[in-house]
């Protein structure tokens, strides 16, 4: 194929190619499927993650939705054509078609489109997840976080507030609003420490201490499991996360030996 | 003709494959299969924090081999794990006070994590051993623990952990048995409602594997179990 | 036909390696592995857990060295050291001349033997594999299903975990890059027929090795292993470790050949813009494995001598770290993805110009988005360390280097809708596989997406969303383009054709069942289901519910499959030469094709995607232009003396 470089020529060129019939269903099949995936994107995958109980939990469910929407338009591009080449490219029969396609060997301007967009993709989606690692990592690290000792066992984790006495517990009791940073080590094999609905998770490595921080704000009971295998009852070795207000977690405290 | 011998040659293929999974699904279900259920005696009612309640028992043991479990008097594959008996798995009554003794023949050392010296999620926060109330034990000398806790979802949690003190490597065996004299811990825990859970050993008692917890801490039969609650 | 056995005149040095096959091979493995472990029973005491693990390692080692000597792998060795070679009629002998079905049971260096015993070698690993699926399914049918235990749960999932890593990792470049590609390419055989046969003979030596684990008491730890779990788990971690170790050293054998194979015996001719996409990423694969795997066995060699010899690599305690081991876990396992992936989408990329009746578009896009991918691959292993606390700071670069992939992965996208667009589609198995393809890898690929975002990552991280997705790229892509694949060559590798009809149907109960699993497994996995749960809260039983009846479908439309294969092998119809109308070399050469092939080197005159240009009437693939015989043998072949004699 000649590269025309005249871009008079170009730009006929171009226009006809939009104007192809085939083209046009193709663009309506990709604008179908791409509405389909945007309206998906905006519902489906949020809602499956439950209500969030933290900010962190929020930015995680909008980097889903976002990246759901970001994505509808390309795989809608891929679907569009494969769909519409079986449906109006196929040729029917037993055998071999006669004659083949045309002899489309490559196309500059197709290409560089392709690669400039996905590029561009690539980029946004970088941009997007390092300002939302910032807004996460800064979550529970302003203020005076309450630290939380986690410490995972085979197959149960428990839980000391150094701060408060040294409470300890098999269950996790948190007041709300107030940012908390966990100290989550382990004293055998690798754990990974979930608080599911709060977007939190790192792992419990045998002789570290890893951290992490989160500020929980919304009342109830949410579920904490164990992310990496550990072994024989690693599917059993969940407990519950209990966010209550300042007053009942001060209460709790007191109740079991601990103090404000 | 054709097709015929080619739909009886792939329901063939389908059936023989499945017959395949079949067979190797109902080998693995039996192998694995939990020992038969000890299921708590129930006698009369008791008056606790929670109104008047079912009263059931429980008597298990915990043991330095595995000579008087579910695995027979040969001790089966393992003999010289230690293990739980008579069975580890567990039928509780929902809503009950359960009263359980434990027989500790077993010697031991420091755990790993000092939290499960303390007795929890009892009534009262205590265990007796040997007929004195406790509700912390040294985390140094310690034989097993019997430590039951649950997945939450819609079943009622229960978390309960005791403490199973050593009994001293230079304690004899008893006349005519293979035991020394045990240590013998009874506490009580109030069930909720009908529900699945898990116990388990926090004393890493698996010598010779990484963190003592493989061998018999990571096999089914000797240092966890089932409770079923219902 | 000569008839085999005592009969067969003896060659100097051969009388041995005559004998030689699968049976004895057995026997050699069993007899000196018994010896093994008599020696170290009795001198090793078995009753502490690091000694029994030396006694099965040193068992498990003298199984290998047995069985490899029973195949006959150091016959032609120890005959150098003790100055002997091999005779053409030995070589002949060794290529399977004249054998019949035996030559399929022996050390055998004809590359067309080889790849039909890697298909075979992978349809077994996928049937075990495929039966552990359909169990751990049945378990996780309905939450706390007391089918099996947690311990029988946690040994099926690793089980089946490896085993079909292995089974993907060679189901495309094995059976097609062995078949296929020298033909391909023009040659006679592999650049070194007997390193060839090594590899595969090194991979069923493999096989029992990791099987065994299942007696002795199974992996509990997942196919990543990760200590130091595995530092804790029981003797069948060492058939695992074993077995990797192995097929570490079978997979680098192999991926030396195959680059040595398209580096230096294409045909006269066959520059590298003539050279087929599917050479360039079965290299691009081997490639990738050839630094990848040797990680992967030191892992298990640092976790052997843990185990065995006290070693404190993993433990904490000792010195250790838990973070040394999926360092170098991930090192081998995120370039492992593409070593599976890329053979399966570049023998998509094969079909698609075959059955749209185009030119692949784009050729050279592809090969860069190929060489993309192979380069950013080695950086991105850390991705699945964001939440391991190793080095919080480091994500953002590895997010960086994650992302980045997406551009050559959409390259391969493009190329493959470019050659279909406007194409005449003629719908066939493997052009549905190419469909199947677009549809799957698309979701492997955006959820891919999701999991390279640090945050998003943080909540998906271990749960059956991580699951789901690599199913879908390994599965969806990779077990997928091997199944096309298989339908594509099938004529040519066995002469006859598969039933396309039957095909159809099992492709596509496969492809809808395997859609009903794993989209049922994102939703599990959203709401926060954990990987490698024996049980669940009743949350999710609606997701796994539907995941279970998903696989049973995968299921029936995989025994299917395999009964097409099976028919399609013993009394299918008889195969034209070239079926499809297809270009590449390989369609040129008679069915059956002759011990060597070709019998004049072809001269290569273009590339073979030329559909819709020239006359459509005239043969498509490059022609010898001149009389054959005066034709200089091309110059790559000196290194074909390794294999067999010229046999025109």
């Amino acid at each position: 194929m000649t590269i025309t470089t005249s871009m008079d020529d170009m730009a006929t060129r171009t226009r006809r190619f939009w104007l192809r019939r085939d083209v046009l269903h193709v663009v309506g099949l990709w604008a179908l499927i791409t509405v389909a995936g945007v309206l998906f994107s905006i519902y489906v995958p949020a809602h499956l993650m439950g209500p969030p109980a933290s900010g962190t939990m929020r930015e995680i469910e909008a980097t889903m939705t976002a990246f759901s929407i970001a994505a509808s338009p390309v795989a809608a591009v891929v679907w569009a054509v494969a769909l519409y080449s079986l449906i109006a490219w196929r040729h029917r029969g037993d055998g071999p078609p006669e004659t083949d396609g045309p002899a489309l060997r490559t196309s500059r301007p197709a290409a560089a489109a392709w690669i400039l967009i996905s590029s561009f993709l690539c980029v946004l989606l970088l941009v997007w997840g390092l300002a939302a690692m910032g807004s996460v990592a800064s979550a529970g690290t302003t203020g005076n976080p309450m630290v939380v000792n986690v410490t995972g066992n085979q197959w149960l984790w428990t839980f000391a507030y150094p701060q408060q006495g040294g409470v300890e517990s098999d269950q996790l009791y948190l007041p709300v609003n107030r940012p908390v940073e966990f100290h989550v080590t382990s004293v055998d094999v690798v754990h990974s420490f979930w608080i599911v609905q709060m977007g939190i998770k790192v792992d419990a490595n045998p002789g570290e201490i890893t951290r992490t921080a989160v500020v929980p704000d919304k009342r109830g009971t949410f579920d904490i499991r164990c992310a990496e295998l550990c072994g024989l009852l690693h599917a059993q070795m969940e407990t519950s996360a209990h966010v209550v207000p300042m007053a009942q977690f001060h209460k709790w405290l007191s109740a079991n030996g601990g103090h404000p | 003709m054709e097709v015929r011998s080619t739909a009886l040659g792939a329901a063939m293929t389908v059936i023989a494959g499945a017959l395949v999974v079949v067979v190797t699904g109902a080998v693995l279900s039996h192998s694995s299969a939990a020992a038969p259920a000890l299921t708590a005696k129930t006698n009369g009612t008791m008056n606790t924090a929670h109104g008047k309640l079912r009263h059931a028992t429980l008597s298990i043991s915990s043991y330095p081999d595995s000579m008087a479990g579910e695995h027979g008097a040969d001790g089966g594959k393992h003999p010289d794990w230690v293990s739980y008996g008579p069975t580890t798995t567990y039928d509780l009554p929902a809503h009950a006070l359960v009263s359980v003794t434990i027989r500790q023949y077993d010697s031991g050392e420091r755990l790993n994590n000092p939290f499960f010296a303390t007795v929890r999620g009892t009534v009262g926060g205590t265990m007796t051993l040997n007929g004195k109330t406790v509700s912390h034990v040294s985390p140094n000398h310690i034989g097993h623990t019997f430590t039951l806790h649950a997945a939450p979802g819609d079943q009622d949690p229960l978390f309960v952990s005791v403490p199973l003190p050593a009994v001293p490597e230079s304690v004899k065996p008893t006349k005519g048995s293979d035991y020394p004299k045990p240590n013998v811990i009874r506490f009580s825990f109030i069930t909720g409602g009908p529900g699945h859970y898990v116990w388990n050993c926090e004393y890493p008692c698996g010598d010779g594997y990484y963190a003592k917890f493989g061998g018999p801490m990571s096999t089914r039969g000797y240092m966890s179990g089932t409770v079923n609650v219902g | 036909m000569v008839k085999l056995g005592a009969a067969t005149p003896v060659a100097d040095g051969g009388g041995l390696m005559r004998r030689l096959n699968m049976g004895t091979a057995v026997a050699g493995g069993v007899g000196f592995g018994a010896v093994g472990w008599l020696v170290a029973h009795h001198f090793l005491q078995t009753d502490v857990p690091a000694t029994s693990n030396q006694v099965v390692i040193v068992t498990m080692i003298c199984w290998s060295i047995g069985f490899m000597a029973g195949i006959g792998a150091f016959n032609a060795p120890l005959g150098w050291l003790m100055g002997r070679d091999l005779g053409h009629e030995d070589e002949m002998f060794l290529a399977g001349k004249d054998q019949g079905v035996s030559r399929y049971f022996r050390f055998t260096t004809d590359h067309k033997v080889v790849g039909i015993q890697y298909v075979a070698v992978t349809m077994v690993l996928l049937a075990v594999g495929g039966t552990l699926a359909m169990l751990i399914r049945t378990q996780l049918s309905h939450p706390n299903n007391g089918f099996v235990s947690p311990q029988t749960y946690n040994a099926m999932v690793g089980l089946h975990g490896i085993i079909m890593v292995l089974a993907t990792i060679i189901a495309v470049t094995g059976p097609f890059g062995n078949f296929i590609l020298p033909i391909m390419l023009g040659a006679r055989d592999m650049a070194f027929p007997r390193l060839n046969a090594l590899s595969l003979w090194l991979l069923v030596c493999a096989v029992p090795l990791l099987l065994s684990a299942a007696f002795l008491g199974g992996i509990p730890t997942g196919w990543s292993a990760y200590a130091p779990l595995a530092d804790q788990a029981g003797p069948g971690m060492n058939g695992f470790l074993m077995a990797i170790i192995v097929f570490a050293i079978s997979s680098a054998v192999a991926g030396a050949n195959i680059t040595t194979t398209v580096l230096t015996m294409r045909a006269r001719g066959m520059t590298w813009n003539r050279t087929p996409i599917f050479a360039y990423g079965t290299v691009a694969s081997v490639g990738l494995a050839i630094p990848a795997l040797p990680l992967f066995m030191s892992a298990q060699i640092l976790l052997a001598v843990d185990r065995a010899l006290g070693g404190q690599f993993y433990v904490a305690a000792g010195g250790g770290s838990a973070w040394l081991y999926e360092h170098l876990f991930w090192l081998f396992g995120h370039p492992e993805v593409y070593v599976i992936v890329l053979p399966a989408v570049v023998a998509l990329m094969e079909i698609t110009p075959v059955f749209a009746r185009k030119p692949l578009y784009n050729f050279n896009a592809a090969v860069v988005g190929l060489i993309g991918i192979v380069g950013l691959s080695l950086m991105v292993w850390a991705h699945h360390m964001y939440i391991s606390g190793w080095a919080p700071d480091l994500n953002g670069p590895f997010m960086l280097t994650t992302e980045l992939i997406s551009v050559p992965t959409g390259i391969l996208f493009f190329v493959v809708i470019g050659t279909i667009w406007r194409g005449k589609i003629w719908v066939t198995v493997p052009m549905v596989a190419v469909y199947a393809m677009l549809w799957n890898f698309i979701i492997g690929g955006v959820t891919g997406i999701y999991l390279s975002d640090v945050p998003a990552d943080v909540a998906l991280h271990g749960s059956m969303f991580v699951t789901a997705h690599f199913h879908y790229t390994l599965m969806g892509a990779g077990l997928t383009g091997a199944i096309g694949a298989l339908y594509y060559w099938f004529p040519k590798m066995t002469g006859r054709m598969l039933n396309q009809k039957l095909g159809m149907v099992a492709f596509l109960i496969v492809q809808v069942g395997f859609n009903v699993v794993f989209l049922g497994m994102f939703a599990a996995g959203l709401a926060g289901q954990p990987r490698r749960v024996y049980t669940y809260p009743p949350t999710f039983a609606t997701a796994n519910l539907i995941s279970t009846i998903g696989a049973y479908s995968i299921g029936i439309g995989m025994l299917l499959t395999l009964y097409v294969v099976v028919s399609g092998w013993r009394h299918g119809p008889l195969a034209p030469a070239n079926p499809w109308g297809a270009k590449t070399l390989e369609w040129a050469v008679p069915n059956p094709i002759p011990l060597a092939n070709f019998e004049v080197p072809p001269v290569v005159i273009a590339d073979p995607y030329g559909y819709g240009e020239g006359d459509p009437t005239t043969r498509h693939w490059a022609e010898e232009p001149q009389p054959a015989r005066a034709a200089p043998v091309p110059a790559v072949s000196g290194s074909s003396a390794d294999g067999e004699g010229v046999a025109p």
